[in-house]
């Protein structure tokens, strides 16, 4: 049943077809090879594999292909049957995870590079921290991490428990989805500082490396790479394999940062991850959604009673700009949201003067579901109104009523129904708010990890699968109980405007 | 206010629904009546008379006093020209009570009692519109007007769900109520014996021209 849930989701992803719709950069064949190996790979490789891959094909290797995405995504994907040829994984784990699963076999799994975790600030930050110690002296400073499912962000809790800083640190985590994610924040000055790989820190200009992790402090960073037990030709497999793992291949990781890996794979266990908590995932996104409903109430009354009810030049302008979010793609909302409120903008630092900041902030998830929830509160509200008769206002200001006490007495009361509804539907879109938040205001347990966020945590896990249904239950069952108050409220408006029986 | 001054004077058009009236009752009289074919434009001078017709272009004058004059941007709104109007589908506020349907102008609860009284729909006080016949809707409507206070009545076929015997009672009522206070009163209607029950003149309204027609009772 789980690993049908999980099926499903995955459907829902256009990332299902990984190797197909994946970020592919495939290497151009000068001889037309019918089958190019595929090769799913950690993120972190992608400046560096394809180098290597020309020089495999120069070499007279044949042809390779790419699909690049965080680890913790792309072993699922290799258990549900992507056709792939090869996987490098980032880490030991999920290695391990699908040897338990009989994909790959143990003895074929080497270590093809290893790299070295480094603390990262802006290129613009002066005095950066030289060393642990003063970053732990630096209480202001937020930190950017890769999330604690992903290897980059577990080896970085581990380096930081090590050197006794994780409890006064921890508040001051960020978690971002994958290290390249991190590196971006700290490249747009949105965090002051993050934890990324050596090799991320040298591609990245607008980044200044700080200092290096005592390579003790964490388990070793490798790479971990083999053939995958249904690839069609395991042999060009392992041959591309040997290569990397060759001097070749070392030489060329080594020329873009990357460490010779230890030869053997070791089948250890690592710290395990923490899951996130579904009860602080349910509150927050009631937390949310009830803050976003309540901060967007005058907002949408204004806005839906002008459209209900006015005619003004620009009228068409302001309806497409507040409906819009329904049409863009949520990420996207949420990109220009940041670019827009971000620290490095006018209206963030004017933000963060009074003490307000919004990215990865319990206000940058309300903001994110309140923009991407506000053109359902805008309609429903905008209908509200329009279904009031106008006669009822004209009767009421022939009685002595100016328009704004007849607004308070007349189209409020008998709108109200609907804009009840309409904060409803707000809310239960709320409520799933995933793409706006996650950009925004990143995957934050206990500040921004909502019901979605938490789901999508859970399934780059391999032990979080069973934890997803506590999750699932509950957004559905809030989400529908939604849409029923919003039936009955929109039944209730319309029994409030009958004035006389069978109108 | 100039009492020697015509009671209404109105020169307005509406370009959009092509029509154009030109309308002066010359006279103090408490009780006029206009009657004409419908298409005429009763309904629609009401409710510039209200104030409510924002597309209408011309002059509308009161008494003397100026409500509307398009060319010199003058424009008294609706809720400072006191005017009582109970147009032809009532329009009862739905979520509130005939009691607070009565004194939605600001009347006191004697007032309200009082005018229930009179008008016979004391025994509904707390029912909403929706459970009220036509006829009772219709007394309601009158009955919140009359409560405002107003400078004058303004009436669209007040009486038409009444039944004759009621009719009878319920015109004579609001007429001796607007003649104690001094209200003028305009009343539409295709109805020869409203306007014979309740009014002292009767106009033709037809092609936008109101003419006098005869003198009544």
């Amino acid at each position: 049943m789980i690993n049908a849930l999980g099926l499903f989701l995955l459907l829902l992803t256009p990332r299902v077809a990984g190797p197909v719709n994946g970020p592919l950069h495939p290497v151009r064949a000068e001889v037309q090879d019918p089958e190019p190996l595929l090769v799913l790979a950690a993120s972190s490789l992608q400046d560096v594999l394809p180098t290597v891959a020309n020089a495999w094909r120069e070499a007279g290797g044949g042809n390779v292909r790419f699909s690049f995405d965080a680890t913790s995504r792309l072993a699922p994907q290799i258990l549900r049957g992507a056709p792939a040829d090869v996987f490098i994984s980032a880490d030991h784990e999920w290695m391990n995870w699908l040897r338990e699963q009989d994909v790959v076999v143990a003895s074929e799994i080497v270590n093809v590079a290893a790299n070295r975790l480094v603390f990262v600030v802006p290129a613009s930050a002066d005095a950066p921290p030289r060393d642990l110690r003063a970053l732990g002296a630096r209480p202001t400073m937020r930190i950017a991490m890769a999330g604690e499912n992903v290897p980059a962000g577990r080896y970085g809790t581990a380096a930081l428990q090590a050197a006794g800083l994780w409890d006064v640190l921890e508040g001051r985590v960020v978690r971002g989805g994958s290290v390249r994610g991190t590196l971006e924040w700290v490249a747009r000055g949105e965090v002051d500082g993050g934890v990324v790989y050596e090799t991320d820190a040298l591609a990245e200009p607008r980044v200044r490396l700080a200092f290096a992790f005592d390579e003790n402090t964490y388990p070793p960073v490798v790479y971990p790479g083999a053939v995958i037990g249904r690839s069609e030709r395991p042999a060009a497999a392992r041959a591309f394999l040997d290569f990397m793992a060759g001097a070749e291949g070392a030489a060329l990781f080594g020329a873009a940062g990357f460490q010779v890996g230890p030869p053997d794979f070791s089948v250890s266990n690592v710290t395990t991850a923490t899951l996130p908590n579904p009860v602080s995932a349910v509150r927050l996104s009631f937390l949310v959604a009830l803050a976003a409903v309540a901060l967007g109430l005058v907002p949408a009354i204004g806005a839906g009673w002008l459209l209900a009810r006015r005619d003004f030049p620009g009228r068409g302008l302001l309806s497409t700009v507040l409906l819009a979010p329904l049409v863009i793609p949520p990420v996207v909302t949420g990109f220009l949201l940041l670019s827009i409120l971000g620290a490095q903008s006018p209206i963030g630092r004017a933000l963060a003067a009074v003490g307000l900041s919004v990215p990865f902030t319990l206000l940058g998830a309300t903001l994110a579901a309140l923009v991407v929830g506000f053109p359902l509160y805008v309609v429903a509200v905008r209908g509200a109104f329009e279904v009031v008769d106008p006669h009822l206002e004209e009767l009421s200001w022939t009685l002595g009523i100016p328009p704004r006490q007849t607004f308070l007495r007349v189209s409020l009361p008998l709108a109200l129904p609907g804009i009840a509804a309409g904060a409803l539907l707000a809310f239960a879109r709320a409520l799933g708010e995933f793409g706006a938040t996650v950009v925004l205001a990143g995957n934050v347990e206990g500040q921004t990890r909502t019901i979605a966020l938490a789901v999508y945590a859970l399934l780059e896990s391999p032990s979080g699968r069973g934890a997803i249904w506590v999750l699932v239950g509950a957004s559905v069952v809030l989400s529908l109980a939604a849409l029923m108050g919003f039936e009955a409220l929109t039944r209730r408006q319309r029994r409030l405007l009958e004035d006389r029986r069978g109108r | 206010m100039d009492g020697n001054a015509n009671l209404l004077e109105a020169s307005v058009r509406l370009p959009l629904d092509a029509v154009e009236l030109d309308v002066s009752i010359d006279t103090v009289s408490t009780a006029v009546a206009i009657v004409g074919p419908s298409g005429a434009g009763k309904s629609t001078l009401l409710r510039i008379l209200a104030g409510v017709e924002r597309r209408a272009q011309g002059t509308v004058r009161f008494r003397g006093e100026t409500w509307q004059d398009s060319e010199k941007g003058v424009w008294m709104p609706p809720w400072k020209r006191g005017v009582g109007w109970v147009p032809q589908d009532e329009l009862l506020f739905p979520h509130l009570s005939v009691s607070e349907n009565l004194g939605y102008a600001g009347a006191s609860d004697a007032a309200i009692d009082e005018m229930a009284r009179l008008l016979s729909v004391d025994h509904l006080s707390s029912r909403r519109p929706r459970y009220l016949s036509g006829g009772e809707r219709q007394r309601v409507a009158l009955g919140r007007a009359l409560l405002a206070s107003p400078r004058i009545l303004l009436l669209d076929e007040p009486f038409s769900a009444l039944d004759r015997v009621l009719r009878r009672e319920v015109v004579e009522k609001v007429s001796s109520l607007a003649r104690d206070r001094s209200i003028p009163l305009v009343l539409v209607s295709h109805d020869e014996t409203d306007a014979e029950l309740m009014a002292d003149e009767r106009w033709i309204l037809n092609g936008g021209v109101l003419t006098k027609e005869a003198a009544g009772r």
